[in-house]
C-alpha cells in the first residue's frame, strides 16, 4: 500500500488528471490547494523580492493530490495517463509525483467497492 | 562554493560609520568593493541597488539589513558591511532601527549562487549570538571572524 503524492503545478488540467486517476482505479484522493516554495519567497519575503524574474518558471499556485493505493501496478497505469495530460512529468515545471510506503490506514474506499 | 566568510573582504567592512541616510551606507559599501576591484562603476552600481530597494525592504529585523543587486559587468557575487555608529531607522518586520548592512551584488548569471548566499545570510544574522559578536567586534577581522565560526 502507498501513498501516492502528486503536486501539479498548472492547475488547469487538475480535472483531466483526476479522470486519469479514475481511469487508472484510484476512486478516492485529497486535493490540497499549495504553493511553490519560489513564489512564496519571492513574493512574500520582501527580501527575496528581486528574485522574481528568477522564479518566473513556477506557477504562484499549484496542487496537491494525496491517494492512498492499494496496487502498486495502479500507480502505474495512472503515472501513464497523466503523463501526456500535462507534457511529461521529466519535463521541469510540470509536477512532481513520488510515492512513500503507507503500513497502516484506515477509512479507505472498502476494496470491493473500487473502481 | 564559496560562502560568506571567503567573500567578504577585510577592507570592506567598515565600522562605527556615521550615516544618517540609507543611500550614504550603500554608497560606502560600494565604493570599498570598488577599491579591490569588484565593482567598476560605483555609480550605477548604487543606482541597482536602490532600483531593488524600491521593490521591497530588504531591512530583515533585530537591527539588520541586506541591501542586494543583481548588476551586469559584475564578475562575481561579492559582499560588503558596515556597522554604524548609531542605528537607522528603516521599514523592519519588528520596528528596529538597523546598524547592521551587508551589502551583496553578483552578477545577473549568478542568480542561483546570490540566493543562496542571500538565505544563509539572513539565517545566520536570524542568530542572536552572532550579531551580538558583530556589534561587539573590535576590528573588522573580528567581524569577519565571528561570521566564519557560525559560517562553518
Amino acid at each position: 500500500m502507498k501513498l501516492l503524492v502528486f503536486i501539479l503545478n498548472n492547475e488547469e488540467y487538475l480535472e483531466e488528471v483526476l479522470e486519469a486517476y479514475v481511469e487508472a482505479g484510484i476512486t478516492g484522493a485529497t486535493i490540497v490547494d499549495s504553493e511553490g516554495m519560489g513564489r512564496f519567497l519571492a513574493y512574500e519575503v520582501p527580501l527575496f523580492a528581486g528574485f522574481k524574474e528568477f522564479m518566473k518558471g513556477n506557477r504562484p499556485y499549484n496542487k496537491t493530490i494525496l491517494s492512498v493505493v492499494r496496487d502498486e501496478a495502479t500507480i502505474q497505469r495512472a503515472r501513464n495517463l497523466i503523463d501526456p495530460v500535462i507534457g511529461g512529468l521529466d519535463n521541469a515545471g510540470t509536477g512532481i509525483m513520488f510515492t512513500i510506503p503507507v503500513d497502516w490506514a484506515s477509512g479507505l474506499v472498502p476494496e470491493e467497492e473500487e473502481v | 562554493m564559496q560562502g560568506i566568510c571567503e567573500r567578504l573582504d577585510r577592507t570592506c567592512v567598515l565600522l562605527d560609520v556615521q550615516a544618517t541616510e540609507k543611500e550614504m551606507i550603500i554608497r560606502a559599501m560600494v565604493e570599498a568593493l570598488a577599491h579591490i576591484g569588484y565593482v567598476s562603476d560605483v555609480p550605477q552600481q548604487v543606482q541597482d541597488v536602490i532600483a531593488r530597494e524600491k521593490l521591497g525592504s530588504t531591512c530583515i529585523g533585530s537591527g539588520c539589513a541586506v541591501p542586494h543587486a543583481h548588476s551586469v559587468g559584475l564578475r562575481e557575487t561579492s559582499l560588503a558591511a558596515v556597522r554604524l555608529a548609531e542605528p537607522l531607522a528603516c521599514e523592519t518586520p519588528d520596528g528596529q532601527p538597523v546598524d547592521l548592512f551587508f551589502l551583496m551584488v553578483g552578477p545577473p548569471h549568478h542568480a542561483a549562487t546570490h540566493l543562496k548566499l542571500l538565505s544563509k545570510l539572513a539565517r545566520l544574522l536570524h542568530d542572536e549570538h552572532l550579531r551580538t559578536d558583530l556589534r561587539s567586534a573590535s576590528d573588522a577581522e573580528q567581524f569577519i571572524q565571528a561570521i566564519c565560526r557560525r559560517e562553518n
